[in-house]
């Protein structure tokens, strides 16, 4: 009895860390969305981008001579945002804001293109084979008798889901209580409005991408030291994992990003855990399918009201 | 014509467009088909090498009957349907003689057409043994099959291993699925029992739910079919949720990034590998050559291609002729020695024999036979 | 001057700062560890030409931002004169038909190869364009739908022996109920709702595909499916017990040219039928209902039409589309496996829909054309094949949002003088 309870614990835990890394990337998707309605299809690479540049940051600082773990992991962390956020910046610049006025179609068609350009970007300039990172941290806990039942959470799952919540904290917090974050709100409202009442709704956007860009690069580092593997394909899978938990907790909705995520993190765990590895993304998908039938705009996303 | 030539020409990799400036249009060409841009672009490579130093070195040697080799690059990405159309392009330009494609479902569309065209194929990368199995007079292959990695591995694991409790993981590739579903069937047989026979998903990198599950059902031993950077993920995530157990994989996870990947997990990985030919002393000079292009020669598909076009080449030499059908029937009745040792095919254009042996991998990336 | 020098310099600086990492410097593996190489000196001058490029061009900002405008147009098309009134039109129609037909028999193989797939890439773009031009349904997992139609042959074929023809319809009306069965529950959904839900079952259909080993041989495929043959005769080399050969039917010796003419005369045929099926099915009720939906669906549910039913319907007829394209894919390609219908091969042809410009036929054939085609001709670029691919998607939305041919609305205008 107690070992099932175990074994069902260790798979939310192992879950929950996915998930959380999910819900990072997946707060890009809806900030975007909640803004200027698009679906910014490249964002996952990114997330992509960003676990290159940490794993160069990485490589490089190491071998300037810096050992210490944390240190090391502190600095690129830094780069690899830095970088991201630019790129966000410049991949809105330069792909989206022409388009501001289209249709959301042709800034889809736009997203599409922009994120195979950019995958093979990476591919031609770091080749397409995978580039490991040794772990630079190792170990975790234990709960529970060694020999028989027990729990196993390794350190760098406890890194990634702390880290998560120091960055939702840190979000809220911007997104509630700055001057900024009550732009992006109004923004989000009413474009229109928001630029009529004196705030440059371009700036607004531009810091929503560079936001989105730099949580993308968190996850990319994070789950870079998780894994210890990049190569420029894993953008799009994460990208579009992401994407479906951002619907599922309501797009254009914070919260529900981050609760989408787990979620999903946690339903492809259990369906690993329980039933079979192969069908976890299908489960994924059904679900999301299951969830809208029944709460057409996600879990915590408002009702979408038609005006004429 | 001529602007055939030059569209060809265009076409090349830029050592055999040197190659092919140097002469006039009488050369005997030679179609490599595989992928140069895509995922798996990498082995593409490795078969690409292969080829290119054979035509190379027998051009080297005075080219085959007074004419010299021309080596052209066309690339499937490992898209079936890419394959579909760079087979039809190799007929289109005429060509008779094709080493690739990489992908076993790449091959397969693609050997229909060079079937029918009369064009003799010999691939140096795919294992699935359906490719040989249509009764097909012009398609050969270099290089051992799925079915016959799988007991070889299965009968270490029944006999020398000995585990108590095996799972059979695969990727629900064509190539892993084959091995797994192989290695499963001759664990059975010696009376052994399967306790997880199960998929993951090509390209994923969460395997911990995996990796609690095996040990829920404390496994002591693993068999993975597929590819290394699965592998390596599942080795390091092993380690890291504590999970004990001896892993083994075949070929394609035989490659030095598993140790990068895996680091210390890493060491003792039971792997099955064609004989490194490149350690063959025989080989040193074909080695040598290699490394002073910078070029390295383990790859498991380096020396199957280079083998691939020296046969082509002798037979070419032996039976005089350029003439597919002929050059087919020939490699069908000799022998040939080559890099990979004594080559010689069976009815469907499998080697007879094709050896694979159990080795020990290190963490440093280096291996050593098992015991 | 001086703030258009400084931007400038500004936009070349941030390329410099953002290329520098990922192209100045390599990754390479050292043993276990992971070490920084310089790259090789073309990724650098690269990296340099490409910061020139950003300078120039944010430079010239406004004299490039003229031309660009120019491209873009004033978001109409107006034909060349001498095909504007419906007989010049209906005169180079034939006169098209007529050229493509002769195509194949005085080209080489390898061409009528490609245009046989650009063919099918043409009746996939058709179809979705129902769906996404017409009735404005962002469907992202269309390929869903062609793979169901491919399967359908694959397996009617090989466990119940049935050929080609008699599978064809099949395989459309199983696609068209798949099509029915998904679309009757997601089609309540708005938007971009409704494309990630789509996206999902095109990936759900996949993995079934590529899962279910015992029904549909799983990552193997399904090898040897025989290509159609023309009122029983084969265009094989040798007959198959009980059947006939076109050449030997003719009395004319064998070549494998004819296979590959026959299966490109076939598409042809498909594309013109669904061509001819499509322009109908816009001039009937419910074409118009479609476009009136994608206009404003408050103004239809005013009018008393049922958007679910008119939605429903153009899912399903897209869908039925995608299932005739995807037999026939299998026919040609002679083995199918689940990695020939991934999310990209949906990316592609909705980027053929949208390219066209959403709704136009013309445009979409245009496109689809530009998409299978140009990544054969830049084969020479190998590696950057893709690159320039995505890009071009970009660049094209950029300056020509509205398609190649936009889709225009057969109007009478007052002569003015």
């Amino acid at each position: 009895m107690s070992e099932s309870i175990f074994y069902f614990l260790q798979q939310v835990t192992n879950g929950l860390t996915i998930g959380s890394t999910y819900a990072l990337i997946a707060i890009g998707y809806t900030m975007v969305y909640g803004i200027i309605g698009m679906i910014n299809f490249a964002h996952g690479e990114v997330y992509m981008m960003g676990t290159y540049v940490a794993f160069i940051a990485l490589a490089g600082l190491s071998m300037l001579g810096i050992d210490n773990p944390l240190l090391l992991i502190g600095l690129a962390l830094m780069v690899s945002i830095m970088v991201a956020s630019a790129y966000g910046f410049t991949i809105e610049r330069v792909a989206y804001r022409p388009l501001r006025s289209s249709k959301r179609l042709i800034a889809l068609i736009s997203a599409i293109g922009m994120s195979i350009f950019l995958q093979n970007y990476i591919r031609l300039a770091q080749g397409s084979r995978d580039i490991a990172m040794p772990s630079l941290i190792q170990g975790g806990f234990l709960m529970g008798d060694p020999n028989g039942s027990h729990i196993m959470i390794s350190y760098m799952q406890i890194i990634i889901m702390i880290s998560t919540v120091i960055c939702m904290v840190g979000l809220t917090l911007f997104i509630t209580r700055s001057r900024m974050g009550r732009a992006c709100r109004a923004c989000s409202q009413d474009i229109g409005m928001t630029n009529l009442l004196g705030i440059n709704s371009n700036n607004v956007i531009a810091v929503t991408f560079v936001i989105g860009a730099a949580l993308a690069a968190v996850a990319g580092m994070l789950l870079g030291l998780y894994y210890g593997v990049v190569n420029p394909y894993i953008g799009f899978m994460a990208g579009l994992k992401a994407f479906t938990a951002a619907v599922l907790g309501g797009i254009g909705s914070i919260p529900g990003a981050m609760l989408g995520g787990l979620i999903l993190g946690v339903t492809e765990s259990l369906t690993a855990g329980y039933l079979t590895a192969e069908y976890k993304d299908v489960v994924a998908f059904s679900l999301l399918v299951l969830i809208l039938l029944f709460m057409p705009s996600g879990i915590l996303g408002k009702p979408e009201v038609e005006k004429i | 014509m001529k602007s055939m030539v030059k569209k060809t020409l265009i076409g090349m990799g830029v050592s055999a467009a040197l190659m092919a400036a140097a002469t006039a249009q009488a050369d005997i060409k030679i179609a490599m088909a595989g992928p140069v841009s895509g995922p798996v672009a990498q082995y593409g490579d490795m078969q690409f090498i292969g080829a290119e130093m054979a035509i190379e070195q027998i051009n080297k040697a005075g080219g085959v009957n007074g004419e010299k080799l021309v080596g052209i690059k066309y690339d499937d990405a490992c898209d079936p349907k890419q394959a579909v159309a760079v087979a039809n392009k190799i007929v289109n330009d005429g060509i008779k003689f094709v080493v690739g494609h990489l992908c076993s479902s790449s091959t397969q569309p693609a050997s229909d057409i060079y079937e029918d065209e009369g064009v003799v194929m010999i691939t140096a990368a795919s294992t699935n043994p359906d490719i040989t199995l249509q009764g097909y007079k012009m398609i050969f292959r270099t290089i051992g099959l799925d079915s016959l990695q799988g007991p070889v591995a299965g009968r270490y694991i029944a006999e020398k291993a000995k585990p108590k409790r095996i799972a059979v993981i695969h990727d629900k590739q064509q190539y892993g699925e084959g091995i797994a579903t192989a290695v499963k069937k001759t664990v059975e047989d010696a009376g052994l029992k399967v306790v997880m026979f199960e998929g993951v998903t090509a390209g994923d990198k969460d395997f911990s739910a995996l990796v609690a599950k095996l040990k829920r059902n404390d496994v002591d031993f693993v068999y993975y079919g597929g590819y290394h950077p699965e592998l390596g993920l599942i080795l390091r995530q092993s380690k890291e949720l504590g999970l004990n157990a001896k892993f083994m994989g075949p070929e394609g996870v035989g490659n030095k990034d598993i140790s990068a990947i895996a680091g210390e997990a890493s060491e003792g990985l039971l792997v099955t590998l064609p004989p490194s030919f490149e350690l063959d002393p025989k080989n040193q000079k074909l080695v040598k050559a290699f490394e002073m292009k910078n070029q390295d020669p383990s790859g498991p598909f380096v020396m199957p291609a280079y083998a691939a076009v020296q046969v082509m080449a002798d037979s070419m030499k032996a039976s005089g002729s350029t003439d597919a059908e002929e050059v087919a029937e020939h490699m069908r009745k000799t022998s040939f020695t080559t890099p990979i040792g004594d080559v010689k095919f069976d009815e469907k254009g499998d080697l007879t024999s094709f050896n694979f042996v159990v080795y020990n991998w290190h963490a440093d990336g280096t291996k050593s036979a098992a015991k | 001057m001086q703030s258009r020098f400084t931007s400038a310099l500004f936009a070349a600086l941030l390329t410099l700062l953002l290329g520098s990492l990922l192209l100045g410097v390599t990754m390479v593996s050292e043993g276990i560890d992971l070490v920084l190489e310089l790259s090789e000196p073309h990724k650098i001058y690269g990296l340099i030409i490409g910061a020139a490029l950003v300078f120039i061009i944010q430079y010239f900002k406004q004299e490039v931002g003229a031309v660009t405008t120019r491209l873009r147009g004033d978001g109409s098309f107006e034909m060349p004169a001498f095909i504007r009134t419906p007989k010049q039109q209906r005169l180079w129609g034939f006169m098209a038909v007529g050229a493509l037909l002769i195509f194949p028999f005085v080209s080489s193989r390898g061409a009528v190869d490609i245009a046989t797939l650009t063919l099918i890439y043409v009746m996939l773009g058709l179809g979705l364009n129902i769906v996404v031009g017409l009735a404005g349904l962002l469907d992202l997992g269309y390929v869903g739908f062609y793979a169901v139609g491919a399967y359908s042959y694959a397996l009617l074929n090989f466990y119940f022996g049935l050929s080609f023809w008699v599978a064809l319809p099949i395989a459309g009306l199983l696609a068209a109920l798949f099509g029915f069965i998904l679309g009757f529950p997601v089609l309540r959904l708005r938007g971009d709702y409704l494309a990630i839900v789509t996206l999902g079952f095109g990936e759900i259909i996949r993995i079934l595909l590529n899962n279910w080993t015992d029904l549909t041989g799983g990552p193997n495929g399904i090898a040897r499916i025989p290509k159609p043959d023309l009122f029983g005769l084969e265009f094989n080399r040798r007959a198959s017990e009980g059947g006939q050969t076109f050449h030997e039917f003719f009395g004319i010796p064998y070549s494998s040219e004819y296979k590959v003419i026959f299966l490109y005369l076939l598409a042809f045929a498909l594309v013109l039928l669904t061509l001819y099926v499509i322009n109908r099915l816009i001039r009937m009720p419910i074409g118009r209902a479609w476009e009136a939906l994608r206009e404003d669906e408050i103004a239809c549910r005013a009018l008393g039409l049922n958007p679910t039913v008119i939605k429903l319907t153009a899912f399903t007829i897209g869908a039925s589309f995608a299932g005739f394209a995807g037999s026939f894919f299998a026919a040609r390609q002679g083995f199918i496996s689940p990695e020939s219908f991934t999310f990209i091969e949906s990316a592609i042809i909705l980027a053929i829909v949208v390219l066209g410009g959403m709704g136009s036929q013309l445009g979409i054939i245009l496109a689809a054309m530009a998409m299978t085609i140009l990544p054969e001709m830049a084969r020479e670029f190998d590696e950057y094949r893709m690159l320039l691919f995505g890009l071009m998607m970009v660049l094209m939305m950029i300056w020509r949002p509205q398609g190649l041919l936009p889709m225009k609305r057969p109007h009478l205008e007052l002569k003015r003088d």
